[in-house]
């Protein structure tokens, strides 16, 4: 069983990375691009022995996600 | 005779300060200290804890998170607790803000900008352990450099650290002069160092052990160094 966790930055935090890569998809010509936010995921792959959810929650919290900045998803593949 | 005291420099794969920080702790503080490998999971004893900047484990997927995974750091828990103090330096204090024992976090500079240079800081409260032989408003000079130091707390946390006096140091012009003309990396509200609640924690972006000779980078470092006499 594969876990995709989703994370991304919280409402108001500036990411400059995907500021610039609007700028440069506006450069290319497209002109209807009012905003693009950008994230990241992880496909965790976990043993089919039990319910690995609330396993999957704490790594999300502890590891992956910063809680000041990001948060996530997590859905089952 | 009283027991030598100790100062420890944790070192993770990546880190890059680790020298210049020993040499500015020996020339300042006159005192040797030791490094303490990440996977050192029993510090027997220290008096001070410095956490070094770089790039700790390749800043794999976010500056210092995974340098608060090893056992070293749960040992700088531990002596946290203790109320021993701990500094921070530019991924120091990334680490800080990732293990919790700093407020805050440290995301990507806002000019899109690996900064390298120069900068003023204004110094924001005189009276921890740290800081207590600088004149309050005090203006220091070292250099930054960072991609990511963009300083980003909530406005009701910020007001929290402001109330709590927390605010250590913020970059400013020259003449003490705190806006966002001066402001090298997006920090909110221009902060470039902050510590703890309890005042014995202090992470800063700025890299004081880069400013401890005359010809290079000026020697306001050594000022930053010589406050940590009396704690050792």
């Amino acid at each position: 069983m594969i876990f995709r966790v989703y994370v991304k930055f919280k409402d108001g935090i500036l990411d400059p990375e995907a500021e610039a890569i609007k700028q440069t998809i506006a450069n290319m010509g497209s002109k209807s691009i009012k905003n693009i936010e950008k994230g990241k995921f992880f496909d965790i792959e976990v043993d089919n022995s039990k319910d690995h959810l609330k396993e999957i929650e704490k790594i999300s919290k502890d590891l992956l996600t910063n809680p000041v900045i990001e948060n996530f998803k997590i859905i089952k593949k | 005779m009283a027991k030598e005291k100790k100062i420890s420099i944790i070192i993770f794969p990546g880190s890059n300060c680790d020298r210049d920080l020993f040499v500015a702790v020996e020339k300042c503080l006159g005192i040797k200290p030791e490094y303490i490998w990440h996977n050192c999971s029993h510090i027997k004893t220290t008096d001070m804890i410095l956490i070094p900047g770089g790039f700790s484990f390749g800043d794999y997927l976010r500056a210092g998170i995974i340098a608060t995974k090893s056992p070293a750091i749960k040992e700088v828990i531990r002596f946290c607790k203790k109320g021993v103090p701990i500094i921070g330096i530019c991924n120091g204090f990334q680490i800080l803000t990732e293990c919790g024992l700093l407020d805050g976090a440290l995301i990507k500079n806002s000019n899109q900008l690996f900064k390298c240079e120069k900068i003023n800081l204004k110094v924001m409260n005189n009276e921890t352990v740290f800081t207590k032989n600088f004149k309050l408003s005090e203006v220091i000079s070292m250099p930054i450099a960072h991609s990511q130091g963009n300083y980003f707390v909530k406005p009701d946390d910020l007001k929290k650290i402001e109330d709590n006096d927390q605010i250590i140091f913020k970059y400013s012009s020259i003449f003490g002069d705190v806006s966002e003309k001066y402001n090298p990396n997006g920090s909110v509200s221009n902060i470039a160092g902050i510590s703890n609640k309890k005042k014995n924690v202090m992470g800063l972006m700025p890299h004081p052990e880069r400013a401890i000779e005359n010809f290079y980078n000026g020697n306001d470092g050594i000022k930053f160094f010589e406050n940590l006499k009396d704690l050792i």
